[in-house]
């Protein structure tokens, strides 16, 4: 199901990503990451990177098993997947206060106070995109020619004749597929819930530090990880979905249509994808200073 | 922008940790420091900040209703109401001779002198 060309794209998303992160480096230290403690901001590091990681042996592994392209397909949302993970446990690695005494700011601190907008909106998109894409090509999937469920698309041309097109991403691939995404939402919202009510580190003199930037650092995280879990997907199934429409010459113009449009919608979500790396890779980016509570 | 205001539970405290909340956020609501209309922390938040259990501020925080000095609403957290009992100035005065009178305490059994305690105020206005 597009190979190489999921190949490439997660080569290319790596590349990017790399690329992105180098550049980060070299900029300054960020002034809002003054006070925290470097325990908290080292273990969450620690355990996001060990998700990177984790996500891109998985996902490479993935890549190459599986049945008909299902391991390629799926290789991308386990890497988002591996990421939510190491963002999830990391936030779990910041443990509440033990001591006699202990602190609390008076404050409500929301998902959304910590989420980047633009690109969760976007990402949010991506996401509608992909569900409606599946249904419709699991409604419009047919067994192929060896009896596998949601394998091929076909139409009758006249009464006597019926062309068709393989692979298609019916059943067989979207079953397995929207259980990972979802699982990927499911995670994505606990890790959010846990960036938001985890408890705010003290530095050593017992005062309590705002570690916004963490948690901007943290939620940009999963958001760019939900984004690589949705977008290579969604390119993957828009360009098989294109050619299968494309490739059927009794086709009404609505298919045709469909497809160019398709097509036309790759170029933005490969922007998207990009954007999304950048901020897995480099979730420094574009994180704004915070006024420090103590 | 001023910090935050910050609430403190002591375990060795022989004061139930709910009603060490309640006193402080009494006061915090009195003086306006938290304002009419103000929400307070969700109840999940705030246990996992100061690692109590969610039961035990819901205690505070029903026992701040109880009192009329707050309210909940399903979806809309626990706020302040519009006009809570207001700190007079003699109340005011009367707290902080309390609280002097405390302080003065923990620092005569600390062994200091009058000039360290004085010192140690005004250090601490100043932070």
């Amino acid at each position: 199901m597009g190979g190489p060309l999921v190949v490439a794209l997660l080569a290319g998303t790596g590349l990017i990503g790399v690329m992105i992160a180098l550049l980060a480096r070299m900029k300054p230290r960020s002034i809002s990451d003054v006070g925290v403690p470097d325990g908290v901001t080292r273990t969450t590091a620690v355990w996001r990177w060990g998700g990177v990681g984790a996500g891109v042996l998985v996902s490479g592994v993935a890549g190459g098993s599986g049945a008909l392209g299902r391991g390629l397909m799926l290789a991308a949302p386990l890497f988002g997947l591996c990421v939510l993970a190491g963002v999830l446990v990391g936030e779990f690695s910041v443990r509440p206060p033990r001591g006699q005494t202990r602190q609390a700011v008076v404050e409500v601190r929301q998902v959304r106070d910590y989420l980047p907008r633009q690109l969760s909106r976007a990402v949010i998109t991506a996401a509608c995109a992909l569900v409606a894409l599946l249904l419709a090509t699991t409604a419009a999937g047919s067994p192929d020619d060896l009896g596998r469920a949601g394998r091929g698309l076909f139409r009758r041309c006249s009464p006597t004749s019926t062309e068709g097109h393989g692979p298609w991403a019916g059943s067989f691939y979207s079953f397995p597929l929207g259980i990972v995404v979802l699982v990927g939402v499911v995670t994505a919202v606990l890790a959010l819930r846990q960036i938001v009510r985890r408890p705010r580190p003290e530095n050593p003199s017992g005062l309590i530090v705002s570690d916004d930037v963490l948690r901007r650092r943290a939620a940009n995280a999963v958001t760019g990880a939900c984004g690589v879990l949705v977008t290579i997907p969604l390119i993957g199934v828009s360009l098989v979905t294109a050619a299968g429409l494309l490739s059927i010459t009794c086709r009404p113009v609505s298919w045709t249509v469909t497809g160019w449009i398709l097509i036309a919608l790759i170029a933005p979500w490969l922007v998207l994808l990009g954007w999304s790396a950048a901020a897995i890779f480099s979730p420094r980016y574009r994180t704004r200073a915070v006024q420090g509570v103590s | 922008m001023n910090p935050r205001p910050t609430l403190v539970v002591t375990a060795d405290d022989p004061t139930p940790p709910y009603e060490q909340l309640r006193r402080q956020l009494v006061d915090l609501i009195r003086s306006r420091v938290i304002g009419p209309g103000d929400r307070l922390p969700p109840l999940r938040q705030l246990a996992g900040d100061l690692g109590l259990a969610v039961g035990t501020v819901a205690r505070t925080y029903r026992e701040l209703e109880s009192a009329g000095l707050v309210h909940s609403k399903r979806g809309g957290g626990t706020r302040v109401v519009d006009d809570p009992p207001h700190l007079s100035t003699s109340e005011r005065q009367r707290l902080l001779h309390q609280q002097a009178a405390i302080y003065v305490r923990h620092a005569l059994l600390l062994g200091v002198d009058r000039q360290a305690a004085i010192e140690a105020i005004q250090q601490a206005l100043a932070e």
